[in-house]
């Protein structure tokens, strides 16, 4: 018994800090990857640990007027970013703590973070951080239900809210494959691109305060509290690719824990996050920054599709 | 393997219907209904392969080349000599058309299931899709002002048509397709000119001045 808890918790803790090494990889990946595109050199592909490493050496610098919720904030969006990591199959096909909590619980602990973030920024009085605020609840305010509506699409297919029972589902051989899988797809990718800021939504690379929302938020804080809030946005684009993966094209996960079957998963998994980091490029290279108010007129594309995903599963 | 194709594309198609609906840039459009041809002739070929139809590849055939590259590129030739590249202002605001086009695909799919065929497996499926994007076609062709919209509008139907027939009786005579070939590109053809002199004459792609035509 003992045992069994003991296996499950060193699991966790193995795929939580598995994935937080990876995530700056894949960030710096996709700015080589678009710099490529656009004739530049671009950043070294180490350049998220450099980040990361310069931020972590440096002093904390706070405002004076900033009380306990602005301290919290980055620190509580870095633990519910790790939290959600242990509900999500990676390489297996089953999560760490799968009983913890399914859908239901990841949704609640991503909201918890962002929620955690926007309160902070509020915190300082200083007009970039609420107006991010506001921006980011905007837009998560649309995002949030497209994200849950899609998820439940495939829930209903696999009868249960647990990621891993779901993704056990779709490895069934002969499972038929749905058009509300492709809705849903189509929806849960624009969810992606808003959630974690990319660029028809919002621009990564830029701090012009007319068009910034995450950046907008994240303006006050500096040394080790910035470098939290990075590498929790980094682990949580991560955490997106690696949940559309799970629910959409899950070939090739481990059904057992055999060294062969783990390779396996190993190089599907990366082979396939690395599928994803083109499409965001391409998406990224291909379209220019939607103005402000039209960005929930796109969220409300992916919460259309995801809505009818959800319906016409029942029809 | 073959059902996943043909419905992975099939949704495909009603997918990139609803990208036309959210859509106000008319290139963007143009170029969404090609790739939606494309996809029209995946299905064609895939179920010329397992159903042993030769006379599909065709049809697949001239898909491909006529509604996926000549017809989008003569439409933005259109849209490039009259230079007006933007859907301004629907009748409905995007939001709202969406809301509709929500509406309308939950109708298509609960309408296919009313046919015998319609209830199971891959028909119900392409059956579903096809008739969500008819209803989504004719939609747009109701709500949009600019006459481009309206013909690509018009297009869409004919795709979903062509879906809905290659679903339900797996592909009609060649010489009623080839028919519906010819009639198409007559249409855009035409429809292509008659833009050019409601542009001559209105200055504008606005079909709602047409009215003022009246005496």
């Amino acid at each position: 018994m003992l045992d069994d808890i003991l296996r499950v918790l060193a699991g966790a803790l193995l795929q939580a800090v598995g994935l937080l090494a990876v995530a700056p990889l894949l960030r710096s990946g996709i700015k080589k990857m678009k710099a490529t595109m656009q004739t530049r050199k671009g950043p070294p592909l180490l350049q998220g640990y450099y980040d990361l490493a310069k931020l972590l050496h440096k002093e904390t610098v706070r405002s004076e007027t900033a009380s306990w919720v602005y301290v919290l904030g980055p620190r509580v969006y870095f633990a519910a970013a790790v939290a959600a990591t242990t509900l999500v199959p990676v390489l297996v096909a089953a999560a760490p703590l799968e009983g913890a909590g399914g859908i239901l619980g990841l949704v609640g602990i991503l909201a918890l973070g962002r929620f955690a973030l926007a309160a902070a920024a509020l915190d300082t009085g200083s007009p970039f951080g609420g107006m991010g605020s506001s921006r980011e609840m905007t837009i998560a305010a649309l995002a949030e239900p497209a994200l849950m509506l899609g998820l439940f699409t495939s829930a209903l297919a696999a009868g249960s809210l647990d990621l891993g029972a779901v993704v056990r589902g779709a490895l069934v051989p002969g499972a038929l494959f749905r058009p509300s899988d492709i809705l849903a797809l189509a929806g849960l990718f624009v969810v992606l691109i808003a959630e974690t800021g990319r660029i028809p939504v919002d621009n990564p690379a830029t701090h012009l305060e007319l068009t910034m929302i995450h950046e907008a938020m994240v303006l006050e804080y500096s040394g080790p509290d910035l470098a939290l809030v990075e590498w929790a946005s980094a682990l949580k684009e991560l955490l997106y690719i690696t949940l559309l993966i799970d629910l959409f094209v899950p070939v090739g996960i481990a059904t057992t824990t055999t060294a062969a079957s783990l390779a396996v998963a190993v190089a599907a998994w990366t082979g396939k996050v690395l599928v994803f980091a083109v499409a965001i490029t391409l998406v990224e290279t291909t379209n220019a920054k939607l103005r402000l108010f039209r960005v929930p007129e796109l969220v409300a594309v992916s919460l259309g599709l995801a809505f009818i995903a959800l319906a016409i599963r029942f029809l | 393997m073959t059902p996943n194709i043909v419905i992975l594309c099939a949704a495909g198609m009603l997918v990139s219907a609803f990208l036309m609906v959210g859509q106000k840039s008319l290139f963007t459009t143009i170029r969404l209904y090609g790739v939606q041809s494309l996809l029209l002739a995946t299905v064609a070929v895939v179920m010329a392969i397992s159903d042993e139809r030769p006379h599909l590849f065709l049809m697949a055939t001239m898909t491909t080349i006529l509604k996926g590259f000549v017809i989008p590129l003569f439409l933005m030739r259109v849209v490039d000599r009259i230079g007006i590249h933007r859907e301004i202002e629907p009748f409905l605001n995007v939001p709202a058309s969406l809301l509709a086009c929500l509406g309308l695909t939950v109708v298509g799919y609960r309408v296919s299931t009313g046919f015998p065929e319609g209830t199971v497996g891959v028909t119900h499926h392409v059956l579903g899709v096809g008739l969500s994007t008819l209803m989504i076609g004719l939609f747009l062709m109701v709500t949009r002002k600019k006459a481009i919209s309206q013909v690509l509008a018009l297009l869409t139907v004919e795709n979903a048509i062509f879906l809905v027939a290659l679903g339900i009786t797996s592909g009609m005579p060649m010489v009623v397709e080839l028919g519906i070939f010819f009639d198409v590109i007559l249409a855009v053809l035409v429809l292509g000119v008659l833009v050019r002199r409601i542009v001559d004459r209105f200055e504008s792609m606005d079909v709602s001045r047409l009215s003022k035509l009246k005496g």
